[in-house]
């Protein structure tokens, strides 16, 4: 055996060596395998999503189908059908996000009809079961600059199209619904009372006109054959008329009507006014008419700051308070709340009425007509402005052990009483826990798992409206409104671990800095709480140096570049703090270096750029060819790079040129000698100023999508010139040598004048994408992977070695080694590769990650008109049983063993013994 | 042939380097905050340009004074900024403003020299003008005060697009390989096939291995 063996042995090197060459195969193979896909029962199991519609514009009950639904229309130029009951969205569609897709009108009968679209206009009808699209034509008026001024609405099966030009005439035309057949061509009708604080209660146009001092209310009949005219002067309805204004009636109110000077609410019956004796209770009130079995009631509802919600009905022909519907004054918090629908059973069937309330927060309500809420929904988070993981506390269990071993001083008897103490204490707690689990184990308290998976995502939305998510269910554990926020330029900052988190804002009316704080776990507010600034930001940054208390300081620059630091004690620590300012317009970026001097910390200007490139910024035209800046992407903070440099086949290294203070400045300029438009992406150190590396396409658009981190960055640019998008990828390296010593802190002031060595490349991608954004681990050691969320409604998941610029054409033997894949031009979007499977999400605008405990997992948010949130593994689950493990099999297999052992070496011993006496 | 592709490649290599489609004057005036008496800033010197394809620079700047070394001493005391502002004039912009800071103490330490790096896109618009601190050579002896400037004119590469030529030439290649037929291998039968031949030996070998041999239980 020993001889041959060892004629064998040459041969085995010989087959190790034949595995080595055929590395890459392996390499390659394992590559293929990188397509995570998810098995079908596993659907659901670590992701969700939440479809929303977007803030309602048009609402009607659909009563005559037999499965009740509610028909919706929204300003995010969505279509949907939700069910009556639960909310859930039935049927949906989604329309263009431009003003092509704007819906005018909604009207439910049998047949769901919409117009949408903006000149030429698109009149539609659908199923209102299915969501079928049953017919289409299309509508394009000869007056153009007057057609937004258009109103539309369905009588008699017919579609009346109004079109007022204010001070002269109003345009009437009659369409056949179905199929668009003009039924008697436009006819003009003279009103030189027309203007612009007109309402339309269809088929009434009721106007106030005249001069100041003798106005007259006047209405007029847009269906009726010969033109008649009712009109009244407006001095003896109400006594004060000059601020006097016309508000229609909500929720599709049945009979034509308006509401004068927020008092006084009229009704257009027989060609007159008819002043109703139940004057509005509330000057914002929103009042609907419509018809019960105790004949018609005028509904109103509204919303006090300090009382509540209220709801209120009154019966049409008595002027009394109806009881059933009454709401008084309760915990409800609905702020401007506005009646988008209403139903209430007629004759026979004594059905409550119900209500579809949307408030001025984006959320829809459905109420009972006693005020009971049905469902909510929380359109608001359609248009998310930014979201933040944040992890969750840790146990008092994990707290008090963490706090025991944070206490150094003391001798060892100390220690060891403190032990002892704790000891007790953990005891104690767990028999509590004991007992109290059995109370409260179906809501589990908000506390860090040993994975820490389970965090809190907390968003702010467009609205101003701010929720806690759970990230394990998607439940929303608290919201918050907050008036008054232009959120649209908004940043999270956490300002201490998992019990403060700031939204720095900008105050909707003065353009003030807004500053909320609050603990992200129950949304109470926290800190500085409210705050409103007296001035404008620039630019708002964190200390990175954190106080005693744990807080990280927030320093914001104002537009007059004065610093303000938050909390003031800070100040002090304000050292070897950077910022930079960079304007969208004009393209200019400047750069800040904050120092405390003794009494207050000063900015002082230290450098700027100017990528504008000599023009005179974009004019009004945006065609002056000098460039705009179309994104700023700096390095993600708090992130760490697992090693500094890449081992090459020749097992040699290449270092990465990794600076922190990198920022990518996209830039896209029209060049006017050459029509065409420039893409240019700028490396630009953002403490000293000083350009890394730049590049420039030429016949491109820019895209506001990039990816950047460690010492690659990618970022998407749509090429004229092949009519298609492409992503360019570089990476930069300090080349064979490092040019620091190793452990050294780079410093952006201490240049050697070496330039970092740029690998570029730039693929076809066979999609177009419409977010980016990079998964991320906790210490960045597996694989990185992009996701392109893609128009299509797929978000897929690309391996960065497939964005590799060191791909090369022909691989030579090393490279192979190395393990890079070679050239290919198209970047291959593979189905497997789609994370969200079959769940199609519409207008996907952020990614959001964020790392987990678990070294393979990053957690994802996707967020557009539909939330959805996964987890991903870019370089698998490493570190995880696979979701089948058999444990019980195992388990079973050990005892077993264990259980043999012992039987056999009982029985060995005592076969031995009867040995020994034999 | 060989010299045709040689050619092209050189072609290629020269526009790479030269990637401006754009040749024109470029006046590059630099102040700084040193020494100015009422003003923020005062003049530090001149870098103009005939050609900014060639970059070929002449630059002509003051010598320091004994007012500018105590001044940049002081800050340097301090760890404070020496800032530069530089006024770029071509025939198409007039004076575009560049503003630019180094470590006075860092400036001072290596004897008064900075690095000056010019980015000009293709079409001859300047982008940025950064000052660094050279300390690549060792640190020059301040004694005649004179400002020892490296200049550089960077270009704004041309960034690469899909390589679809050179990807569609190789799949070319490879198909015309495969067209050829494959090289013949007159290897040994046991030289091609050692692969599949090993690992079965070595099953067989092993298996025998563990049998019991039964003769020698049979001894005992």
């Amino acid at each position: 055996m020993g001889k041959l063996s060892f004629s064998l042995k040459p041969n085995f090197l010989g087959l190790l060596k034949f595995l080595n060459s055929f590395n890459w195969f392996i390499v390659f193979f394992s590559l293929v395998n990188l397509s995570v896909c998810i098995y079908e029962d596993q659907i659901g199991k670590f992701d969700w999503r939440q479809s929303y519609v977007g803030r309602i514009k048009f609402a009607q009950f659909d009563t005559v189908s037999t499965a009740k639904k509610i028909i919706v229309a929204t300003e995010e130029n969505v279509l949907a059908a939700l069910n009556l009951k639960t909310g859930q969205v039935v049927w949906r569609h989604v329309f263009e996000s431009a003003s092509t897709g704007n819906i005018e009108l909604l009207h439910v009968a049998e047949k769901v009809v919409t117009v949408s679209g903006s000149n030429p206009y698109l009149v539609r009808g659908w199923d209102s079961a299915t969501g079928v699209l049953l017919w289409e034509w299309s509508l394009t008026l000869q007056n153009n600059d007057q057609a937004e001024f258009s109103e539309w609405f369905v009588e008699n099966s017919a579609l009346v199209h109004m079109l007022p030009v204010f001070g002269s005439h109003i345009e009437v035309s009659m369409y056949n619904l179905m199929t668009g057949q003009n039924r008697g061509s436009t006819s003009k009708l003279p009103a030189l009372w027309t203007n612009e604080g007109c309402v339309l209660s269809a088929p009434y146009y009721t106007c106030l006109s005249g001069n100041p001092g003798s106005h007259l209310l006047i209405s007029m009949d847009l269906t009726s054959n010969a033109v008649q005219l009712i009109s009244k002067p407006l001095s003896q309805l109400i006594t004060n008329e000059y601020d006097s204004s016309l508000r229609s009636l909500d929720g599709n109110s049945i009979v034509p009507g308006f509401i004068l000077g927020d008092k006084k609410i009229s009704m257009i019956k027989n060609n007159e006014f008819d002043f109703l004796s139940v004057e509005l209770m509330d000057p914002s009130a929103s009042v609907a008419i419509v018809d019960s079995s105790n004949g018609l009631i005028i509904l109103q509802i509204w919303s006090d700051d300090e009382k509540g919600f209220f709801i209120t009905g009154h019966s049409l022909a008595t002027g009394k308070e109806v009881a059933e519907i009454r709401r008084p004054a309760s915990g409800l918090s609905i702020p401007s709340p506005e009646i988008s629908a209403v139903t209430c059973g007629t004759s026979r069937d004594v059905q409550p009425c119900r209500l579809l309330v949307t408030a001025q927060d984006d959320a829809s309500h459905l109420l009972h007509q006693n005020g009971r809420v049905v469902w909510t929904r929380e359109e608001a988070l359609a248009s998310v402005v930014a979201a933040e993981f944040v992890d969750l506390p840790v146990s008092d269990l994990d707290a008090a052990i963490e706090s025991e071993f944070d206490q150094k001083e003391g001798s060892v008897w100390a220690a060891f009483s403190r032990r002892l103490q704790q000891q007790w204490q953990q005891l104690r707690t767990f028999l509590a826990s004991l007992q109290a689990g059995e109370q409260r184990d179906h809501s589990q308290p908000l506390v860090r798992d040993y994975f820490n998976l389970h965090k809190m995502i907390v968003i702010l939305t467009d609205v101003g409206k701010i929720f806690g998510i759970d990230n394990l269910t998607g439940e929303i554990v608290w919201r918050r409104y907050e008036r008054g926020v232009d959120a649209s330029r908004a940043v999270f900052y956490t300002r201490r671990h998992a019990s403060l988190l700031t939204v720095v804002a900008a105050h909707e009316e003065t353009g003030n800095g807004l500053i909320i704080s609050f603990n992200p776990i129950d949304g109470s507010l926290a800190g500085e709480r409210r705050m409103q600034l007296d001035t404008r930001l620039l630019q708002c940054t964190l200390l990175n140096k954190p106080d005693q208390e744990k807080l990280h300081a927030l320093v914001l620059l104002d537009s007059e570049e004065n610093v303000q630091v938050l909390p003031r004690s800070a100040a002090v620590h304000v050292d070897n703090t950077f910022m930079y300012v960079a304007d969208k317009s004009t393209a200019k970026i400047q750069g800040y270096a904050l120092r405390y001097d003794g009494k207050e910390v000063v900015a002082q200007k230290t450098w700027s750029l100017n990528l504008a490139g000599g023009g005179a910024g974009f004019g009004p035209d945006g065609d002056s060819g000098a460039h705009r800046i179309v994104g700023v992407w700096p390095k993600p903070s708090a992130e760490r790079a697992h090693s500094p440099g890449r081992v090459l086949g020749d097992r040699s290294v290449l270092y990465k040129h990794n600076n922190p203070n990198l920022v990518l400045v996209l830039t896209e300029a029209r060049d006017l000698h050459h029509k065409e438009s420039w893409v240019v992406a700028m490396c630009v150190d953002a403490v000293s100023g000083a350009v890394v590396t730049s590049q420039v396409q030429r016949r491109a658009r820019a895209l506001p999508l990039a990816v950047h981190s460690d010492n690659f960055l990618a970022y998407v640019y749509y090429s004229e010139k092949h009519r298609r998008p492409e992503i360019a990828t570089l990476e930069l390296y300090e080349g064979q040598e490092r040019w620091l010593e190793a452990g050294a802190a780079f410093s952006s002031f201490a240049s050697n004048n070496k330039m970092a060595l740029v690998s570029r490349a730039a693929y076809v991608l066979p999609a177009l994408p419409a977010a980016a954004a990079l998964t991320r681990t906790e210490r960045a050691l597996a694989a990185r992977h992009v996701l392109l969320a893609l128009t299509t409604g797929a978000i897929v998941e690309v391996p960065w070695a497939y964005l590799e610029p060191r791909r090369p054409v022909t691989p030579t033997p090393e490279q192979r080694e190395e393990g890079l894949i070679p050239y290919a031009p198209e970047l291959p979007l593979p189905a497997e590769a789609v994370i969200n499977y079959n769940q199609t999400l519409h207008r996907i605008t952020n990614i959001y990650t964020a790392p987990s405990g678990l070294e393979s997992t990053s957690l994802v948010l996707a967020a557009g008109l539909d939330l959805f949130y996964t987890r991903v593994a870019p370089s698998k689950t490493f570190d995880l049983l696979k979701d089948d493990f058999d444990y019980y099999l195992i388990a079973i297999v050990l005892s077993a063993l264990i259980v043999a052992t012992y039987s056999t070496k009982y029985f060995a011993s005592r076969k031995l013994l009867k040995m020994a006496w034999k | 042939m060989k010299y045709f592709v040689a050619h092209i490649i050189l072609q290629i290599v020269l526009h790479y380097c030269v990637a401006i489609d754009y040749d024109g004057w470029l006046d590059i005036k630099i102040e700084h905050s040193l020494n100015c008496n009422t003003e923020t800033f005062c003049s530090r010197g001149n870098i103009s340009l005939k050609s900014i394809r060639s970059g070929t620079p002449v630059v002509d700047q003051i010598l320091f004074t004994k007012h500018h070394i105590e001044e940049i001493k002081e800050l340097a005391s301090i760890d404070g900024f020496y800032s530069i502002r530089t006024l770029c004039s071509s025939p198409d912009n007039k004076e575009m403003e560049f503003l630019s800071s180094l470590k006075a103490k860092a400036f001072l330490d290596s004897g008064l020299s900075d690095v000056i790096n010019v980015w000009v896109l293709p079409n001859g618009a300047v982008m940025a003008v950064n000052f660094q601190v050279d300390n690549s050579s060792q640190a020059l002896s301040l004694s005649n005060n004179k400002i020892h400037s490296k200049f550089y004119l960077r270009y704004v590469e041309q960034a690469p697009v899909p390589d679809t030529a050179s990807y569609i030439q190789k799949l070319e290649r490879e198909r015309e390989a495969r067209e050829k037929g494959e090289v013949k291998d007159n290897r040994s039968f046991l030289a091609k096939y050692w692969m599949y031949i090993v690992p079965v030996a070595i099953f067989v070998m092993i298996s025998g291995a563990t049998n019991p041999e039964p003769a020698a239980q049979a001894a005992r």
